[in-house]
């Protein structure tokens, strides 16, 4: 008896589109947890751990310009730390060179990164799949390797004796407290812009190339021109994330550009949630945390690290946040139902 | 230039080394009707597509739409002049909702809105998008993602993606590959209302040579990459060039 096939109720899958929304909470609460954790260490007098804490949301900012490529769109960069520490260097020698002004050096460290990344974009979005991932870290190790050479940029000891930003007329970038939450709006801004990014036209040209690349000509957009606008703004924000760098720790070196500085910041985002941009933020920050105290017990703390990588792979590949998110989309749609 | 032919083809060529896999094929198709391209497997119909909708470049000949040479022109300039394709292996956004497969496909109508411009208040692709889950019968499956779809629903909204950005030519790649025969029927009540209410000028290839003699207006016949043969569909059925080496010898 051929009876009417029934088909398969739609699961409450996180699509692209929907993965951010469905976070908006995880967000929040995160930013609340990060004042909070600020006002409980300027009380307890600390500085150690609001360094490390400032140092996790910088490399926050390198994930959230990963996860724009990968999450948002699709695209594995394996090199983004070209552009985190181009955006290094332009701050360091501009706060050197041209005075202690905080907003002229994120702007430098944005635009050099930006103007490279559009050079860098023409050559890397040509390839799709493994050929980009090999191109962006191929170029990636093309230009660490020439700023690890080059006596001017300091060779392989980087730039040391970075003098610190004036963030606000009498606030320097080495106030402990300060920083942070200058590092904490920068961020916050960011993810803030690309979640608004991801609900216009050219966001949601970005999930459908990250869906099907070869349908979005078909539909009239040019998937080459999306590519690059997204290469460049991922450039963009790894370069101001970058920029922040010296103003905290004072110096910077060619390891910033390194595959170790990329790879960290892929394994950021996928442990927090892909495509989930609030994901990477507590991936960052999670990340940090444990390498600092298991640091502190063994200086392999990479072997740790990786287990839990691949832990979270295994169990929940959409990561922390991809997987909490869909538990909400889950328990949203059985209420609708 | 002749004002009612909507596309026209000339000498229209694709070689692979050696291989040559659509050669010197011409043709025109009417505006506001039904053209079909038919042919055994292997007869170039799908590289005439491909060359057409902007897939591939063409090694020689013309692709002239509404008296423009689009010749070579990429997919997303093609649209702009007017011309839209469905795929005959179905191409969606499969982890998108339906709906935003064809909110993105309904973008293209405000592609001069703004690129940051939140899609929550573009009130033309909103409506266009619940005319098309109207006429194509998704509303019911709106939030479900395309690929946990049905076949004959994903086959469907391919068509909505083709035509979601109102296009004045339709290239429809095998839209019922795969159907059922109620399916097959319904397609082409679909396809036959798009050309008679909507005013579209479509290009057809199909398998179904039932379904071609009944809906198209005209036909071309391919075979081994050349055109065989072109006309109504009483006379092409009736030519003993199609006869066998299309239909075989038991027309005859």
């Amino acid at each position: 008896m051929a009876d009417a096939v029934v088909l398969p109720t739609p699961k409450a899958e996180l699509s692209p589109t929907r993965a951010i929304g469905a976070t908006r909470w995880i967000a929040i609460f995160f930013f609340a947890i990060a004042l909070a954790f600020a006002i409980v260490a300027k009380s307890l007098g600390d500085t150690f751990y609001l360094r490390l804490a400032t140092e996790a949301l910088i490399f926050g900012g390198l994930a959230l310009s990963v996860d724009l490529l990968l999450g948002c769109t699709g695209l594995l960069p394996l090199g983004q730390a070209l552009f985190f520490g181009l955006g290094a260097y332009a701050s360091a020698l501009t706060l050197k060179s041209w005075g202690d002004s905080f907003w002229i050096a994120l702007a430098v460290g944005a635009c050099v990164s930006a103007l490279v990344g559009i050079v860098a974009g023409l050559i890397a979005i040509r390839s799709k799949g493994v050929y980009f991932a090999l191109i962006s870290f191929g170029l990636a190790q093309v230009v660490s390797k020439i700023v690890f050479n080059t006596r001017e940029l300091g060779a392989s000891d980087g730039i040391i004796g970075v003098p610190p930003a004036a963030v606000l007329p009498g606030v320097a970038s080495t106030d402990p407290v300060a920083f942070f939450l200058v590092t904490l709006a920068f961020v916050a801004l960011v993810y803030a812009g690309l979640a608004y990014v991801m609900e216009t036209p050219f966001g949601r040209q970005l999930a459908a190339i990250r869906s099907n690349q070869h349908r979005l000509a078909f539909i009239g957009f040019d998937p080459k021109r999306a590519k690059l606008a997204v290469f460049v703004l991922a450039a963009a924000i790894a370069g101001a994330s970058g920029a922040l760098y010296p103003m905290m720790r004072g110096f910077v070196s060619p390891e910033l550009m390194f595959f170790q500085v990329s790879g960290n910041a892929v394994i950021n985002v996928i442990v927090g949630g892909t495509g989930t941009l609030i994901g990477p933020l507590y991936g960052a920050a999670l990340l940090t945390a444990l390498r600092s105290v298991i640091g502190s017990y063994t200086e392999h703390h990479q072997i740790v690290i990786g287990v839990l990588f691949m832990v979270v792979v295994i169990v929940a590949p959409k990561g922390l946040i991809g997987y909490a998110a869909a538990l909400i989309q889950r328990r949203r749609t059985r209420t609708a139902a | 230039m002749t004002a009612d032919i909507a596309l026209s083809v000339r000498d229209l060529t694709l070689r692979f080394g050696a291989l040559t896999a659509v050669a010197d094929v011409g043709f025109d198709a009417q505006r506001g009707a039904i053209t079909a391209v038919i042919g055994p497997n292997g007869a170039g119909k799908s590289s005439l597509f491909n060359l057409i909708s902007g897939a591939i470049a063409p090694s020689k000949g013309s692709v002239v739409l509404d008296g423009r040479d689009v010749t070579g022109h990429a997919p997303h300039r093609l649209l702009a002049a007017g011309l839209a394709r469905s795929f005959q292996i179905t191409n969606l956004f499969f982890d998108l909702p339906v709906h935003e497969n064809l909110r993105l496909a309904a973008q293209f109508l405000e592609r001069g809105r703004g690129a940051l411009r939140p899609i929550a208040s573009s009130r033309v692709a909103t409506e266009r998008v619940a005319e098309l889950l109207d006429e194509f019968q998704l509303g019911a499956r709106a939030d479900a993602l395309a690929g946990t779809l049905s076949h004959g629903e994903q086959r469907r909204l391919e068509i909505a993606v083709a035509t979601a950005a109102r296009p004045t030519v339709l290239l429809l790649d095998e839209p019922t590959q795969g159907m059922s025969h109620a399916d097959t029927r319904d397609t082409g009540e679909l396809i036959r209302s798009l050309s008679r209410d909507r005013g579209l000028t479509i290009l057809l290839v199909e398998h179904d040579v039932d379904l071609v003699m009944s809906l198209s207006d005209h036909v071309v016949v391919m075979h081994q990459g050349h055109k065989l043969a072109e006309g109504t569909p009483a006379a092409v059925r009736a030519d003993p060039k199609v006869q066998s080496a299309y239909f075989g010898t038991a027309h005859a």
